[in-house]
């Protein structure tokens, strides 16, 4: 075989595997632009004629404004909330010096690996009829929309701390020694130099918390009972049972979902590559 | 660049204010010392209270007999080690036997973590032989498919699959090498609702996997393929003495994460089609949520949660101590 032809046979391959990611995706956003009469047919149609139908038949749905709310009060307090304890977390370990603190690296880590699908039942029964003694006042207990920002913020915190640090320990310190040497106190230093620096870092963890919150079902589903504590997860699921085939209005409702995802995961894609894998750097 | 400069002019910098031992700098070195103790005082509580509690929670239910009785009266009854008998020997009416179940999930997982790094190995090769513009477009689309929140991608592949007017059955119809599939049900068995979900999982999984390798692919010198070349090695070879040792550490990390991450499969197999046909497709993550807070049998499903993460310590545990090496070495 010549080089010519390994290239056009290796290039192709590249295409062909290329359509096996894109079809899932391209046929989710084609269906959702379909007239029923073009989706119920058994011969697909591949390039349709655009209708906006499904659209506005998704976003009829009752309680939809109502679940939106919910998923992004949950998603953005979760990010909040994270951030706020993590970036505290985060900076003592990168920056200072303390007994300890070795160890609380490793409950870090431990923390982030903790297979939470096997701490449903504990988590259950210990919230379900909320906090205990002062914490009692907090809308917290089953069937509770604010129960899930507590959850998920147990999730993402080891994460936050764990991305964070790494951020901040990126960053020299000698700049912030240089500020202080320049008059600035500590506090001033850190704020006006390494902070700024610190944006990107910020900006990609907080996708981080906000896909997982986002996308989160399993805590969802089992906490919330009543259909407009839903998320958009258990909606998006239990829509699909309940409209059974109408596949245009799904597929839709889908696409509506995934786009806030999508954008937010393109920003930070290139970092997820390293991060889990750290430790693969040197064995 | 000169506030470097400067710092070097001046060596002695803030260390110097240290020296003075007054009674003002004792103050402020014991509230210096408190400080990062204060700083990480909201993540430890965190984790101790609503991570630490929930796990020996779970230990402890384990031992109990929990059901709706006493969750209602809030009673408490230790029984040793029978939820974790019965669990085994006469498992809960109305789900599969519990070693069924943890015989098809630990099965599953592997399927899963076999494909994921096999497909993910051969695609990070591909990758590193493409043309620039067609590696573009396979990066492009293989960040579309990761990207894809869980339940989306179930619902979609359901509808990929389904019977009467998913494209799959009129693609393979249209080949014409296999028959007729046009109305074949894919979530009819167990085993072919568990080729869906698996489909489902490798494709939204290979691009972590094949961009990571990829990545671990370009950090080796070139001239070290190009030495072996010149020396009369072939493709072959050249994967087997230099590519795959070079990536021996990172597939290895990939390998943990699959695991960690295959064995605990809850939302794509719920969302797919709820662990059915007949609860063939129930694996641990869904039976621990049926059987505890839908049953209410919460001390069998405890049991049922502390082996399945007493099985995934196996792979956590060299898993996190290499994470925290490559902290600590930073």
């Amino acid at each position: 075989m010549s080089r010519r032809t390994s290239r056009i046979v290796t290039n192709g391959l590249g295409l062909m595997v290329s359509f096996f990611f894109v079809f899932p995706v391209y046929w989710m956003v084609n269906t959702a632009f379909k007239s029923a009469d073009q989706f119920q047919t058994y011969t697909p149609v591949f390039i349709p004629i655009p209708t906006l139908d499904n659209f506005i038949k998704a976003l009829g749905e009752q309680n939809l404004a109502q679940l939106v709310r919910n998923s992004v009060f949950v998603t953005v307090s979760t990010v909040l909330l994270s951030l706020i304890v993590g970036f505290l977390a985060a900076v003592t370990l990168a920056r200072v010096r303390f007994r300890g603190r070795a160890s609380f690296l490793l409950l870090v880590a431990v923390a982030q690996m903790a297979p939470f699908e096997a701490l449903l039942i504990p988590i259950f029964l210990a919230i379900r009829n909320g906090l205990p003694g002062p914490f009692s006042v907090l809308p917290i207990g089953y069937n509770q929309v604010p129960t899930l920002i507590l959850i998920y913020f147990i999730f993402t915190l080891p994460f936050t701390i764990w991305s964070l640090r790494g951020f901040v320990a990126g960053i020299p310190v000698d700049l912030e020694e240089a500020a202080m040497v320049d008059g600035a106190s500590r506090f001033q230093a850190f704020m006006k130099v390494t902070l700024p620096l610190l944006a990107p870092g910020l900006v990609a963890t907080s996708i981080f918390c906000f896909i997982t919150a986002w996308n989160e079902y399993l805590y969802a589903y089992t906490f919330m009972a009543d259909p407009t504590n839903y998320t958009l997860p258990v909606w998006l699921v239990s829509f699909r049972t309940n409209f059974g085939t109408d596949w245009g209005a799904t597929m839709a409702a889908s696409t509506l979902f995934t786009l806030p995802v999508l954008i937010f995961f393109l920003i930070v894609q290139r970092r997820m590559v390293g991060g889990l894998t750290q430790g693969a750097v040197r064995g | 660049m000169t506030r470097a400069q400067s710092k070097a002019k001046n060596p002695t910098g803030a260390s110097a204010l240290n020296v003075a031992p007054s009674r003002y700098h004792t103050r402020k070195t014991a509230v210096r010392d408190a400080l990062p103790y204060l700083a990480l005082a909201p993540a430890f509580l965190t984790f101790v209270l609503l991570l630490g509690w929930p796990v020996l929670l779970l230990f402890l239910t384990s031992l109990q007999q929990f059901g709706l009785f006493e969750l209602l009266n809030n009673v408490t009854t230790w029984i040793g080690v029978d939820n974790y008998y019965n669990l085994i020997f006469n498992s809960p009416a109305g789900l599969p036997d519990f070693p069924t179940v943890l015989m098809r999930t630990v099965l599953f997982m592997a399927a899963n973590v076999a494909l994921t790094i096999s497909l993910g190995t051969l695609v990070a090769l591909l990758l590193a032989k493409l043309d620039r513009w067609v590696r573009l477009t396979l990066t492009s689309a293989m960040v579309l498919a990761w990207a894809m929140p869980v339940v989306t991608g179930a619902v979609l592949f359901q509808w990929l699959f389904d019977s009467k007017l998913g494209v799959v059955n009129w693609a393979i119809s249209s080949l014409g090498v296999f028959g007729n599939y046009l109305n074949h049900s894919w979530f009819d068995t167990g085993l072919t609702t568990f080729a869906v979900i698996t489909l489902l999982i490798v494709w939204q999984a290979i691009p972590f996997v094949a961009l990571s390798l990829y990545a671990g692919i370009l950090s080796i010198p070139k001239e070290l393929p190009e030495a072996a070349r010149v020396d009369g090695a072939n493709e072959r070879q050249i994967f087997s003495y230099i590519t795959l040792p070079a990536l021996r550490p990172l597939l290895l990390m990939l390998i943990f994460l699959s695991v960690i991450w295959d064995f605990k499969v809850y939302t794509q197999i719920a969302a797919m089609n709820q662990g059915g046909p007949d609860g063939q497709t129930i694996t641990l993550s869904l039976y621990t949520q049926i059987l505890g807070p839908a049953e209410q049998q919460f001390g069998v499903a405890a049991a049922a949660a502390v082996i399945m993460m007493l099985l995934l310590l196996v792979v956590l545990v060299p898993y996190i101590r290499r994470m925290v090496k490559s902290q600590e070495e930073q």
